[in-house]
């Protein structure tokens, strides 16, 4: 596996390459060099060959200067003698091509010399024995003795002739030994240097063959992710267009055209030819907004509307930025969307948000009819109920007085009821200003609010240490008052009411609906109570609207005051939970986030 | 300075006749020997502080509520006008919102009532309020001292 991710890797390839190829160079310096002195060798071999050639054929012109003699002495023919022996004729020249030759070979060129000085000995040896021949007063014993001559120092000449023959025999022999020498390294060169050659060119074929492979699956790949992309632009809603900043070249894909309601290329790139799909009003604005991002490159973030040949509105968000192609130029790329749906729901949603605050100004006013035009004819019924009671009081019957007290009460009933309306309604409302609210602080003014009620009953209130959160302090203001109303009420008639405040930190395992509360995210607080308590499976209901578990006279309620509660605790994004015995207590846990 | 030993004059402009009866007999009632003048409406009410003849008022009972003029638009223009910086003005309404409160206490009223609904605290509300020693009550006017609890 790791080789075949070093062969893959064209740096290493290339490395490889440039080695093979600065080793084959090397090859074939050696080879050429190896080659250079087996040429040498050749002509050192060809040279002694040459001189050894010469040298038999002066030793044979000699011979046959020698037996043309013989014959004339004998025949006194004196054709024999054409022509000879007054010039060496040949034989110069044969000495001429050896000196030549052996150029190199002082040794040889001393050899050369000699010889030429045997040869004029032998010549005059000729002449002699030629005129002792021509002599009228032939000598037979000097002329035997110089012949005898003659043949000994022709032998003398011969031995030396062949001495040196032999000599540059020995030259060749070694000359030959170094030439197969040679020729052996030459063949190991020649060897190497063709298989190394056919490695490195099969190594690139195989690297290209590989490179092909991977080409075509890259180019295969490209194309199917234009194609996807084609499709995800179709599908999508969107098309892309680019400019060459440059060139002033357009592009425009086929999901652009078809944004337009045309055919892809139904027209030229062009931005001339996009001026009649664009809204008469948007033009001026969408066209400088683009030709002055052409010069600053300031990318573009333009809305507008197309209109398409059948009069369809489409709106349109164009976003475009630049980047530099590989020529350094500026390439405007972006993107068209429709946004023509989005722009629709867009709509239809500020028309519910106007629909939604009418209803709230509707709930506004009728908040303000309940507070107000409501409490008057109450308040009117109360006070008419105290004169009677106050002016009357000695002409009124029993009976009439009970009836008198009933109304009392229901009225008061009425108007609690009323406030508590206003109340919640008043939590529902939508401005929602958070600031910090000391919760402490709260606590004391809800205390000093309540202290008549607190008086009455001789309740005892202790409050622990609260922490300052994140609220609306009218809100935290009637959560508490409702809490604290609520356990004076439902307290035991026998023992006077004893009420605990205080924040705890959170247990490892609080939960609310399933929810894990986690103490470094929300404060916990307590409101506790030894009343009246009671059964823990309404621990729900107790906070829903207008539910209400004492309804007897005495427990004046409306089953609001923890309706209101739950919703002020939601308003704050915490929670409430209860937890109640009859006869032994209740208490309210309240979660309130931290972090608000 | 306004002596409260002598007797005061006492304005109260309500729309509604019963609370105006109320009003009147409970002063009635407290036998305060003090002169109390009553108006239907704000107009009602702003056409008679135009005089430049009356006897300036000490208190003026102001309701919200009223057709014509409000009582809170009869505030505004009393409080402009130099004539009566020394007049008291209690907001005497049947709501207790935050917004009325508040917006009546940043026009300049002095206090501000929510009617009662038993005859007997009406008469100690009215009792107290005549009492108030308005240049102290008005040095240390705040959000708190403003709405008047009985």
């Amino acid at each position: 596996m790791k080789l075949i991710k070093l062969y893959k890797n064209t740096q290493i390839f290339k490395v490889a390459l440039v080695v093979a190829i600065v080793v084959v160079g090397y090859i074939a310096s050696i080879f050429y060099t190896q080659m250079r002195s087996l040429d040498t060798s050749v002509g050192l071999i060809t040279n002694s060959t040459e001189t050894q050639l010469e040298l038999e054929k002066v030793l044979s012109t000699i011979s046959m200067y020698e037996s043309n003699l013989r014959g004339y002495i004998i025949t006194k023919d004196e054709s024999y003698l054409k022509n000879r022996f007054l010039k060496r004729g040949e034989i110069d020249q044969n000495i001429e091509k050896i000196k030549k030759l052996v150029a190199n070979n002082p040794r040889r060129i001393k050899d050369i010399d000699l010889l030429n000085k045997l040869i004029d000995h032998r010549f005059n040896l000729f002449r002699e024995t030629l005129l002792l021949s021509k002599s009228k007063t032939f000598d037979s014993e000097g002329f035997k003795a110089k012949l005898q001559e003659s043949n000994d120092f022709t032998e003398t000449m011969k031995s030396f002739v062949y001495k040196t023959i032999n000599a540059e025999g020995d030259k060749i022999k070694v000359h030959n030994v170094n030439h197969q020498f040679e020729l052996e390294d030459s063949i190991i060169s020649a060897f190497l240097l063709v298989i190394l050659t056919l490695l490195i060119l099969l190594l690139s074929f195989n690297k290209t063959n590989v490179d092909l492979v991977e080409l075509k699956k890259a180019n295969d790949e490209l194309k199917f992710l234009n194609l996807s992309f084609n499709k995800a632009e179709k599908i999508a809603g969107f098309g892309h267009w680019k400019i060459n900043a440059e060139t002033g070249l357009y592009t425009f894909s086929d999901n652009f055209y078809r944004l337009l309601g045309e055919e892809p290329y139904a027209f030229e790139p062009k931005l001339e030819n996009l001026t009649k799909y664009i809204h008469p009003d948007d033009l001026a604005y969408v066209i400088q907004s683009h030709k002055d991002s052409l010069i600053s490159y300031e990318p573009t973030s333009l809305t507008f509307r197309f209109v398409l040949a059948n009069g369809e509105i489409k709106y349109i968000k164009s976003v475009g930025s630049f980047t530099q192609n590989s020529k350094g130029e500026m390439i405007k790329t972006g993107v068209n969307y429709d946004m023509t749906d989005q722009y629709e729901k867009t709509l239809k949603l500020e028309e519910s948000n106007i629909e939604l605050k009418s209803i709230n100004e509707e709930l506004e006013s009728f908040n303000n009819i309940v507070s107000h035009d409501l409490q008057e004819p109450l308040h009117k019924i109360q006070m008419f109920i105290s004169r009677i009671g106050a002016s009357d009081k000695e002409t009124i019957s029993e009976q009439g007085k009970v009836y008198l007290s009933k109304i009392g009460i229901s009225a008061n009933k009425m108007q609690t009821l009323l406030i508590d309306l206003v109340n919640y309604s008043r939590t529902v409302k939508g401005d929602k200003v958070f600031e910090e609210v000391n919760l402490k602080d709260i606590v004391k003014l809800v205390i000093d609010d309540l202290s008549s009620d607190i008086e009455d009953k001789k309740a005892v209130i202790e409050v622990g240490t609260l922490p300052t959160i994140k609220g609306m302090s009218f809100q935290i203001d009637q959560l508490f008052v409702n809490l604290i109303s609520n356990s004076l009420k439902y307290s035991k008639d026998t023992v006077a009411p004893h009420i605990n405040i205080y924040s705890e930190d959170i247990g490892v395992e609080e939960y609310y609906h399933d929810k894990l509360i986690l103490d470094s995210d929300y404060h916990k607080i307590i409101i506790k109570d030894y009343g009246i308590g009671f059964k823990q499976e309404y621990a729900e209901k107790i906070f829903m609207l207008f539910q209400r578990l004492e309804t007897g006279p005495k427990y004046s309620g409306t089953g609001l005051g923890l309706a209101i509660c739950k919703k002020i605790v939601d308003n704050h994004h915490g929670c409430i939970k209860v937890q109640s015995e009859p006869n032994v207590g209740t208490m309210f846990s309240i979660y309130l986030p931290k972090d608000a | 300075m306004i002596s409260h030993k002598d007797s005061m004059h006492i304005l109260i402009a309500d729309d509604d006749e019963d609370d105006r009866t109320f009003f009147s007999e409970a002063m009635m009632e407290l036998k305060m020997n003090n002169k109390l003048t009553l108006f239907n409406d704000g107009k009602d009410l702003m056409d008679y502080l135009s005089n430049p003849d009356i006897i300036m008022p000490h208190i003026l009972f102001l309701d919200l509520n009223m057709p014509y003029m409000s009582g809170f638009e009869c505030l505004k223009v009393i409080r402009a006008d130099v004539r009566f910086k020394d007049v008291s003005i209690a907001i005497y309404s049947t709501s207790s919102s935050e917004k009325d409160i508040e917006e009546t206490f940043v026009e300049g009223a002095n206090i501000y009532i929510k009617k009662p609904n038993d005859f007997a605290k009406l008469k100690k509300v009215i009792k107290d309020v005549l009492n108030i020693n308005w240049q102290f009550h008005s040095s240390g006017l705040n959000k708190e001292t403003f709405f008047f609890s009985i």
